[in-house]
């Protein structure tokens, strides 16, 4: 009895790996991380995409028919991410291809897609190396990490030029690939680089890292990390009475929407620069209705990674209309010639498979994120040196 | 505390006088360098005794039933989970909210050994060591779709004072969860050397064939330190709370570290895996001063290994491995 | 050769001839992966088995032979060996550790050999992570194994292979006298060196074989996926993976780590496509049930109730124990 419902269930579960047939929506094939290590950032992308469904469905879908994404979860590892282009493409015949959430991920299906011959759209990875092969098939809608490395480069040698640098990273894909780019960016600009620290994310105590890099006495500390850490990072920096002249990051936990408020750091993120790669108040149409929209929905504020989700797949739609057709190839080459001018993620058009994506550098100033560079977005000038915390 | 605050401006005058300006220079770095290595030994027992919390729990576990509970950190994390609940919903604050959620948690316990360890405690090793993987997992994913994956914080006063001694700093809240911790290491040593339920756990953890014999109910007495060392898991859950952040897989790392401290401190000895767990905190936070914080997971991992090639019994162990 | 007129070495050959058919059956490349991962986690199983069920010692650390293999592929190549040289390179540095692990793992018993083999298994993924040679936790580019359009069936005959090499070893495991030797030391270590056995060294043996074949499967599995980073070819869920395989399929038995392959991998795909995000839910629910009612395992269970039914040759009376025994 018990073996014929298991069997029944079996059999039914096994129907899943068939494929079906026929359908009245067109499928976009989208590749995350539902499950595993990074599925809070898997699940921002799922809601950023959700919003941008319903938009792009409102409007009357693609070519006339509505659209439907079809999910894979690669459960935050390469490899699952690549048996999903074969499920997505192979077996339910995508036409273009958005994700994954992770570089790693991201890195390893670029082979695959390009071998189908299908567009891929990134929506979030920042690892320069994803877009190494120069496949025209790749197609990047967020900047890179050798951009954050640049811009923070650019904005230090503009505003006091540093001596010494810090860095301090997770010892993930992210914070290591950050760390490779700041320290080849550093390295050109002449900074010295003292105290380069990885450490675990997600630990209760980073004190003897922040100890070491006290020791070091730099004069600017580049954090790779995510909110949490971030939040972590801060308290305890004050707790060990670190004070360098500037806190700089490369994004992510210190450019999150909470990061400067109660749920975050609080007092302890204020004069923190970062780069940014978006924010609710920023001045493109359509930003604060889309933070508006993701905090009705879901009951909390966005970062970066929803938004990138939702133009990932406002550009795929775009682009299937301005092809007229289903078929990869001319999907790829409108996604190539594609200008959408003014998108709540700014204008995107595609160089080389690489979205021209402005990077800002932010201050939080009185617990706000003010822009304070490059001048001709600036809002704001940066306060340096950062106040030591004794007289904060 | 008039004494403590005695103590204290003894201490910061005897390092405030070091430190002076008639200390030479290598006299001066050479006390920064003392008092970095005794800073870093305080944070490491801090941590350390949190650590201990769930360390014990799972000698609890281990020790008389020989189980190897792969869903120890699930359950860490349904505490923590509980403990948040009762945060954000009826703002008790977790270092108050802990105490019903440890209650939550063994009752909870108690169920999970009834319903799913019990029928199965005659078969292999093997197969409890997948049933409780297969807990873990439901645990694990059940916590996902209630709450979702996303990481959640708790943001408490306490969290942001710190107590001074001297030159020494601590957090606020680390000191009280250090005093929590500990408290729950004396009680439950009090506990079990004490009480009679307590030796009939160590009667039975010492042989668990002899020990019906001598009229002890192994089946509730099994039940009953499973939900004890479950009920830990969560109280240490809802302790890390303020300190640490929230999410579905915040257990996972945990079960393996419990582990490790089990085998340290010596099978079948509650006061080993609490010392199991000192020693954790207090090597990553030194290793992480003087090698790198990169390191010090596997400076756990090595410690391990070493104690196992040399002392399988563990520092405290009376058995063989 | 008497193997020739058992049935069961023809319906043997016959379902491995039909088993490396099966990419010409199948239409898509999806598909075919699927097939591959059931079929290289069944060779995983089975050479699993060799430790795991036969002598009994449960490994949960088996990952680090199959991290081994893939980082050792990519390491060699990128030194200048060729491909293939490489792969077996890899495997004999993965025996060599599992040396190294088996000496000082097999001192411990039960649970605490369980609990060394997952400790040498996180150090190695930790150092994979720290370290610049294995590319840290950015991974690496695996080089290929087999290349051109149909890599994917190359690979997918190659992990038949691996499972049939990996099954013959189990048979002649389960046949031979060092395989006795390890259920001995499965149903009672401390008689079995009593009666001579050398339990250390027959542990050592096993583990070697098992670890040689784990790391040729991990080097199928990198080279095929293309990259590996140090939570995907490292993380201990492979081990459980394939302790889980094997110990629901049936320890101990030729077929169990098969069958256990077959299902469980076929069902966790299946779940990944229909129950998305809690597919993890299900398949906890999935191991859950089948530990509460599948004590020895699909197919120990399967062998129990058959062996109930075989009932006694006709024509042997029931005798006496003992002369005079009443009744």
């Amino acid at each position: 009895m018990r073996f014929k419902a298991i069997a029944a269930l079996g059999i039914l579960s096994l129907v899943s790996i068939v494929p079906a047939f026929g359908q009245a929506t067109t499928k976009i094939g989208v590749i995350t991380s539902l499950t595993g290590s990074l599925a809070a950032f898997g699940e921002a992308h799922k809601n950023g995409y959700a919003i941008a469904l319903d938009e792009i469905n409102a409007k009357g879908g693609v070519l006339g028919k509505k659209i439907e994404l079809d999910f894979y979860d690669d459960q935050s590892k390469p490899d699952q991410a690549v048996q999903g282009v074969s499920k997505l493409i192979d077996q339910d015949q995508v036409p273009v291809l958005l994700g994954s959430y992770s570089s790693e991920s991201t890195k390893a299906i670029v082979p695959a897609v390009s071998q189908r011959e299908t567009p891929l759209i990134i929506p979030t990875a920042t690892a320069d190396n994803v877009m190494d092969s120069k496949s025209p098939w790749i197609f990047r809608v967020c900047a890179g990490a050798n951009d954050y490395a640049k811009e923070t480069i650019a904005f230090l040698k503009a505003n006091g030029a540093p001596k010494k640098m810090s860095i301090v990273y997770e010892n993930t894909n992210f914070g290591q690939s950050n760390m490779k780019a700041m320290s080849a960016a550093a390295k050109q600009a002449g900074i010295e680089l003292v105290a380069v620290e990885s450490y675990e994310a997600k630990s209760p105590d980073y004190k003897a890292v922040l100890q070491r890099v006290k020791q070091a006495n730099p004069d600017v500390i580049y954090f790779c990390s995510y909110l949490l850490d971030a939040t972590t990072l801060m308290r305890q920096s004050r707790e060990v009475d670190l004070n360098p002249k500037y806190y700089t990051s490369s994004g992510t936990g210190f450019a999150a929407a909470e990061f400067p408020t109660e749920k975050g750091a609080g007092k302890n993120a204020e004069y923190t620069f970062s780069v940014s790669q978006w924010l609710p108040e920023a001045k493109w149409a359509g930003s604060k209705e889309f933070d508006a929209e993701y905090f009705k929905r879901f009951k909390s504020h966005p970062a970066y990674h929803a938004i990138q989700a939702y133009a990932a797949l406002h550009v795929a739609a775009q682009a299937i209309n301005n092809a007229k057709s289903l078929d990869p190839a001319k999907i790829r080459d409108a996604i190539k010639n594609i200008n959408m001018s003014s998108t709540p993620f700014g204008p995107i058009k595609f160089d080389n498979g690489q979205n021209q994506h402005p990077v800002l550098i932010t201050q939080i100033q009185k617990g706000q994120y003010r822009v304070v560079f490059p001048a001709d977005a600036a809002e704001a000038k940066p306060i340096i040196p950062a106040p030591v915390w004794s007289k904060r | 505390m008039l004494r403590l605050h005695f103590g204290c401006s003894i201490l910061s005058a005897f390092f405030a006088e070091r430190v002076g300006t008639n200390a030479s220079a290598p006299e001066r770095r050479g006390l920064k360098n003392l008092v970095r290595f005794l800073q870093a030994c305080a944070d490491g027992l801090l941590t350390g005794a949190l650590y201990a919390v769930i360390g014990m729990g799972l000698a609890l576990i281990f020790g008389v039933m020989r189980i190897v509970n792969f869903a120890h950190g699930a359950f860490l994390m349904v505490g923590m989970y509980a403990t948040y609940v009762l945060f954000d919903y009826f703002k008790i604050n977790p270092y108050i909210g802990f105490i019903p959620a440890g209650i939550a948690l063994f009752i909870f316990g108690y169920l999970v050994y009834m319903a799913l360890i019990r029928p199965i405690r005659d078969r292999s090793h093997f197969m409890q060591i997948l049933m409780t993987m297969g807990i873990g997992l439901i645990l694990t994913d059940a916590a996902q779709l209630i709450f979702k994956a996303d990481y959640r914080q708790t943001n408490i006063d306490l969290i942001n004072r710190s107590v001074h001694l001297g030159p020494f700093g601590a957090n606020a809240a680390e000191v009280l969860s250090f005093a929590i911790a500990l408290a729950f290491v004396i009680g439950l040593r009090a506990f079990v050397v004490r009480s009679r339920t307590g030796q009939a756990l160590r009667a039975i953890s010492q042989n668990a064939e002899i020990a019906p014999l001598m009229g002890i109910n192994l089946v509730r007495i099994q039940g009953i330190s499973f939900a004890l060392g479950t009920a830990l898991a969560g109280i240490a859950g809802g302790l890390l709370l303020p300190r640490l952040y929230l999410f579905p897989g915040v257990g996972e790392d945990y079960t393996t570290k419990a582990f490790v401290m089990v085998v340290l401190g010596g099978m079948g000895s509650i006061e080993g895996a609490a010392f199991g767990g000192l020693v954790l905190g207090l090597s990553e936070s030194l290793t992480s001063l003087y090698l790198g914080n990169q390191w010090a997971l596997i400076i756990d991992f090595v410690l391990f290994l070493l104690v196992l090639s040399f002392k399988p019994a563990g520092i405290f162990g009376r058995q063989r491995a | 050769m008497s193997l020739f007129k058992s049935w069961k070495f023809w319906v043997g050959l016959i379902v491995v001839l039909l088993w490396t058919r099966m990419p010409w059956f199948i239409h898509n490349n999806y598909q075919l992966q699927v097939l591959f991962r059931i079929t290289l986690f069944a060779a995983l199983g089975l050479s699993w088995n060799l430790v795991g069920g036969y002598a009994g010692q449960l490994s949960l650390g088996h990952v680090a032979f199959f991290g081994v293999g893939a980082y050792g592929l990519a390491i060699f190549t990128e030194l200048g060996v060729p491909v293939w040289i490489a792969a077996f390179l890899a495997a004999i540095v993965s025996t060599a550790v599992a040396a190294l692990i088996g000496a000082i793992s097999f001192r411990l018993r039960g649970p605490y050999f369980a609990l060394a083999t997952i400790a040498f298994a996180e150090v190695l993924r930790l150092a994979a992570t720290n370290l610049n040679v294995t590319g840290g936790a950015i991974g690496l580019t695996m080089p290929g194994l087999f290349i051109g359009r149909t890599f994917w069936r190359s690979f997918y005959l190659a992990a038949v292979a691996l499972a049939v090499i990996s099954f013959l070893t189990n048979y002649w495991a389960s046949r031979s006298r060092f395989g006795y030797y390890l259920m001995a030391i499965r149903e009672d270590e401390d008689t079995a060196a009593a009666v001579g056995i050398n339990t250390a060294r027959c542990k050592l043996y096993a583990l070697l074989i098992s670890a040689f074949l784990t790391a040729l499967a991990g080097a199928l599995y990198g080279s095929a996926f293309q990259f590996i980073v140090p939570d995907s070819i490292l993380t201990i869920d492979i081990s459980i993976q394939i302790a889980i395989i094997t110990m629901l399929g049936g320890a101990g038995t030729l077929l169990g780590p098969i069958v256990g392959a077959v299902l469980l991998l076929t069902a966790s795909e299946a779940f990944k496509n229909v129950f998305q995000e809690s597919h993890l839910l299900i398949y906890g629910i999935l191991i859950v049930v089948v530990v509460l009612f599948m004590p020895e395992g699909i197919v120990g269970g399967l062998q129990h109730r058959f062996r109930k039914r075989i009932k006694p040759p006709k024509d042997v009376k029931p005798q006496p124990v003992l002369d005079g025994a009443a009744q």
